[in-house]
């Protein structure tokens, strides 16, 4: 397994995924829908899926000496780590804005959404569904990466409308501060976070399983 | 003499074809032929062995072992080359042989080298740089280069100069003293004829043949006494109708 995450990260990693962690600063930008980060997170890995199967990744993966399952699981580490680079990258983006930054008037004029536990938890919600929508539905062939992708992008967006709209329902508003209404903000966090890593292990091991059963076009 | 690959009752079906029964075996340190007309199961059945194809029934022991109870361990000491299949094209050879060795304990960097060497490849080349025949030879290089014990070639010499042929025929024949296992398809039949000890006819998706080539090629003389007529000879029908 090592060695296949050498080769994920070294070898089959396209270089926008690495580039696409930054747009977790987004989460410094005022006026702007922050929750687009995560997507273009997202959207660096897709580079990564699209680049490795122009390179036929998957037959070359497949002779090396390795279970098939463990490529599949390889592939699911990278994606994990790049997300999980990014999320802590917008942490901390969000407690300098929900500290230092707190009086800064561009955040408390911000008709969007803050950076706080929210976002934060919405953001591991796009990761879970990207890992669902695009990577599960990746691996049913190992091939289509379009329809998986539009199916991801919908999910995403529909998140990323709710997290824009909720703080503009009534009494919801302070779901849009730094430290109110944290008994709402704690729980939908942390709820996030098992929704984030049940799916990717659901995510992955469903994959094993598909990736299993595909017979491999050389 | 021990057996290295032992495929018994190898079923798979698609829609218009089907690989019906399939069952050889082949012995340490011998270099087999499997022949048969294009669309007759070949690629098929190799691509089986490594489990790229799942079979719908039949048993695969690669080594003594079940390929997919062992497939990491059966992979290290097999090799595979494919006409007409390769993998990063923008990448540098040397970029591919840096990521694969990473996963061969037994890799060895002067016996690539020589290869290397002695197919005239550049490492510094990309894989969309190469030719086909070339790119089967860069494929032959990273097989030889962990010391492959098993050698599972797909028309591994339909691309290449004659030269080429005759320089990879003398290597099969040198690994195969060796001790190293070899199944290769082809439709060159005449490689066969100088460095096969065995033949493994497929036709329809059924074996009609798997025995010593002596005995393959007995089987039809004095009347034929090519293997390229034996394949004319056994396909005839077919040829008629059409």
């Amino acid at each position: 397994m090592k060695t296949l995450l050498i080769k994920e990260f070294k070898f089959t990693a396209n270089i926008l995924s690495y580039i696409f962690i930054a747009a977790a600063l987004m989460n410094f930008f005022p006026g702007y829908p922050i929750l687009c980060g995560a997507f273009f997170v997202s959207m660096g890995i897709f580079y990564t899926f699209q680049s490795a199967r122009e390179g036929n990744d998957i037959l070359f993966s497949s002779l090396l000496p390795v279970r098939k399952g463990d490529v599949v699981r390889a592939r699911y580490i990278y994606v994990v780590v790049i997300e999980m680079l990014a999320f802590v990258l917008s942490g901390i983006v969000t407690v300098i804005r929900m500290t230092a930054l707190a009086d800064a008037a561009p955040y408390i004029n911000n008709a969007l959404m803050n950076a706080n536990l929210m976002s934060l938890g919405f953001s591991l919600l796009i990761y879970a569904a990207f890992n669902t929508f695009f990577v599960g539905g990746f691996w049913k062939d190992a091939y289509k990466i379009g329809k998986p992708f539009l199916i991801s992008c919908i999910v995403t967006f529909i998140i990323i409308g709710i997290g824009e709209t909720l703080h503009h329902l009534p009494g919801l508003a302070a779901l849009n501060t730094p430290f109110e209404m944290l008994e709402i903000q704690l729980p939908f966090f942390a709820v996030s976070v098992i929704i984030y890593a049940v799916a990717a292990l659901f995510s992955c091991s469903y994959s094993v399983k598909s990736f299993e059963r595909i017979d491999l076009t050389l | 003499m021990e057996k290295v690959l032992e495929i018994n009752g190898l079923c798979k079906n698609y829609p218009g074809f089907s690989l019906k029964n399939i069952s050889f075996s082949i012995e340490k340190g011998s270099i087999m032929g499997f022949v048969g007309r294009n669309g007759a199961g070949k690629s098929t059945t190799l691509r089986s062995l490594l489990n790229f194809v799942h079979p719908d029934s039949g048993d695969i022991k690669i080594f003594g072992r079940n390929f997919k109870d062992s497939e990491d361990t059966i992979k290290q000491k097999t090799g595979y080359a494919s006409s007409g299949t390769d993998y990063y094209p923008r990448k540098t050879l040397a970029q591919i042989i840096e990521c694969t060795k990473l996963f061969y304990p037994t890799w060895d960097d002067s016996v690539c080298r020589s290869y290397l060497e002695k197919f005239n490849l550049d490492p510094g080349k990309k894989i969309c740089q190469l030719s086909e025949g070339m790119k089967v030879k860069f494929h032959l290089v990273l097989a030889l280069s962990h010391g492959a014990e098993l050698l599972i070639l797909d028309e591994p010499t339909s691309g290449l100069d004659p030269v080429s042929r005759e320089e990879l025929i003398i290597i099969f024949k040198k690994l195969a003293k060796k001790g190293v296992t070899i199944l290769f398809s082809t439709h060159i039949t005449s490689d066969l004829e100088k460095c096969a000890d065995h033949i493994t006819y497929i036709k329809k998706g059924e074996i009609i043949a798997s025995k010593e080539i002596n005995e393959f090629m007995a089987d039809y003389a004095p009347a034929i006494t090519t293997l390229e007529d034996i394949m004319v000879h056994l396909e005839v029908e077919e040829t008629e109708d059409f």
